[in-house]
């Protein structure tokens, strides 16, 4: 995530200007430059891109899905929840110990994306272009969004035995929530799709313009109250069969 | 006080189609446990019999608050079983069958973590480790590297290491070679002596023999029998076989004695409870050889779990 998050305003810095000109006039260019709300005309731009491109989801997807499911589900599966539960853990300190820690390790993660964003504009000389009082407020809606991802996978996982059906379920949503996103941001007559995609509340590069909209952040925080919740008061309540 | 106190315990698991599967076919849960009356006494090593799908993982489960039963109540060293139950377990170890581990920690490290979520120390760690013969060595080792023996002997070191006040050990013998049965005899014995209680469920009835002090026996969800080892054994027929010069001695209204059999000189008989009345009526005769095979825990369970046996709960 650090390199990744480096490399973006290095394209903008050495190519925008170019890229924007080669664009520009070319209406089918243009509306494929907008995808997600990045574009790499721009600072802020750019840095929006690095949060919605395939390559982020991918990294940070791989760890709020693969993570939250093999906690509880793929533990279960293998057979080692029952070994750990046999300790005098409550199922819900069980589960607020991995969401706090899959919490944090999100949080970390954007961290260094950001932080490598900033570095990288200060040594490709356009810092200045980049508002550093909007920076803390785009991590904090970007982790909001993988934190619903990373709640709706332990939900998934508390419900099942198996792995399989919780990395699904949750895949699913994920993979779903994005093409709405990318379809709807390529082509004008389906935006209207973007309103139910998880990945459009971001606004990443509303957000680093100063436009942060409250309604995205209560979304995001609906969801994984839902989610937490849910979890919350399945877990305990289900039968952990032996293993088969 | 009961280490283990169960009464009407009951679980049904889901539901499922009677018949074709189709959603308008009516439903039934499918009963695990069926109003299980079962009291552990404390210091004891208490044998759970039963072939598998008969119900004691489910009694387990329950126990350690996995599991929810349907109706009935539990209670583990004097602590009613609600719910999560983790306070129970402090006081519990555990030994699951064919228990799964951590493969790419060492044996040394995931024995440390599994004492630390106890948040006590391990004061019989090091004593288990010996009697089981695993090295400083092989603890450095992956778990991926131990064969299926070495698992088992973590997995019976992880649930007793702790020294806890009830060990519910299911399978435990599972995949040890017959030197370290012995050695996990011994330190079941040990346990014993220091006031520890054993719930020790499995379906090898010598070793079942061999160590617990009770017993029960469990059959498509309910109890069918429960009673001391010496008790249940008494109460077994033995095989008696006899050669005797001259004439035969009148066994037919012996008590204890019946299915007499005479076949080439060579008579057989079963004889059950006291053998004081058999010994006597043999006393007369010229008895040339006598065999009475002790009767075996195997017999008992057989019986149990012989269909035709008038009385006994399907």
């Amino acid at each position: 995530m650090f390199a990744w998050g480096f490399v973006l305003p290095v394209i903008y810095a050495t190519f925008g200007q170019d890229l924007k000109e080669l664009v520009e006039g070319n209406p089918l260019l243009s509306q494929f430059s907008q995808f997600g709300g990045g574009d790499v005309f721009s600072l802020h731009g750019s840095i929006a891109l690095g949060f919605i491109h395939p390559f982020t989801l991918v990294l940070m997807g791989i760890f709020a899905i693969g993570f939250s499911t093999l906690a509880v589900a793929g533990e279960r599966q293998r057979g080692t929840l029952e070994v750990i539960l046999a300790r005098p853990i409550s199922r819900h300190v069980y589960y607020l110990t991995l969401l706090l820690a899959g919490a944090l390790f999100l949080a970390v993660l954007l961290g260094l994306h950001l932080v490598a964003s900033i570095a990288s504009a200060s040594v490709m000389g356009v810092l200045d272009e980049l508002a550093l009082t909007s920076v803390p407020l785009l991590w904090l809606v970007g982790w909001l969004l993988f934190m619903c991802f990373l709640t709706i996978g332990f939900a998934a996982s508390v419900s099942f035995d198996r792995l399989a059906p919780a990395v699904g379920i949750t895949l699913t949503i994920v993979l779903v929530s994005y093409l709405l996103e990318v379809v709807g941001s390529l082509w004008p007559d389906a935006a209207w799709l973007q309103e139910y995609s998880l990945f459009h509340h971001l606004a990443a590069k509303q957000v680093l313009d100063g436009r942060l909209m409250p309604a995205d952040v209560a979304l995001f925080a609906t969801v994984i109250a839902a989610a937490v919740a849910y979890a919350w008061v399945v877990f305990p309540r289900r039968d952990l069969a032996a293993p088969s | 006080m009961s280490a283990i106190l169960t009464s009407g315990l009951s679980k049904t698991y889901g539901t499922r189609p009677v018949s074709s599967g189709r959603r308008s076919d009516p439903t039934v849960g499918v009963q695990a446990l069926s109003d299980l009356d079962i009291d552990v006494r404390e210091g004891e090593i208490f044998g759970f019999l039963g072939p598998n799908g008969a119900g004691k993982s489910t009694l387990i489960r329950i126990l350690l608050g996995f599991l929810r039963a349907t109706s009935g109540s539990a209670t583990v060293l004097g602590q009613p079983v609600v719910g999560d139950a983790p306070e129970i377990r402090r006081r519990v170890g555990y030994l699951p069958s064919g228990i799964s581990l951590y493969d790419t920690m060492t044996g040394e490290a995931l024995l440390g973590y599994l004492a630390r979520l106890y948040g006590r120390g391990a004061p019989r760690r090091q004593a288990l480790l010996d009697r089981l013969e695993l090295s400083a060595a092989t603890l450095r080792r992956p778990v991926r590297d131990y064969s299926r023996g070495m698992r088992q002997k973590i997995g019976i070191v992880q649930a007793l290491q702790h020294d806890p006040e009830l060990a519910i050990l299911d399978e435990p013998s599972e995949g040890l070679d017959p030197l370290m049965q012995h050695a996990f005899y011994d330190i079941l014995d040990e346990l014993r002596r220091a006031g520890r209680t054993i719930f020790f469920s499995s379906h090898v009835l010598s070793e079942v023999e061999r160590v617990c002090d009770r017993v029960a026996i469990i059959r498509a969800g309910r109890l069918v029998a429960l009673s001391d080892m010496e008790e249940l054994l008494q109460r077994r027929r033995r095989r008696v076989e006899m050669r005797v010069h001259g004439p035969l001695p009148a066994l037919d209204h012996v008590p204890g004695v019946s299915g007499v059999a005479i076949r080439d000189g060579l008579l057989t008989c079963q004889l059950e409870g006291e053998v004081g009345p058999f010994l006597a009526a043999i006393a007369a005769a010229q008895v040339i050889d006598l065999t009475i095979e002790p009767a075996r825990l195997e017999e008992a369970f057989l019986e149990f779990y012989s269909d035709d046996v008038p009385g006994k709960q399907p």
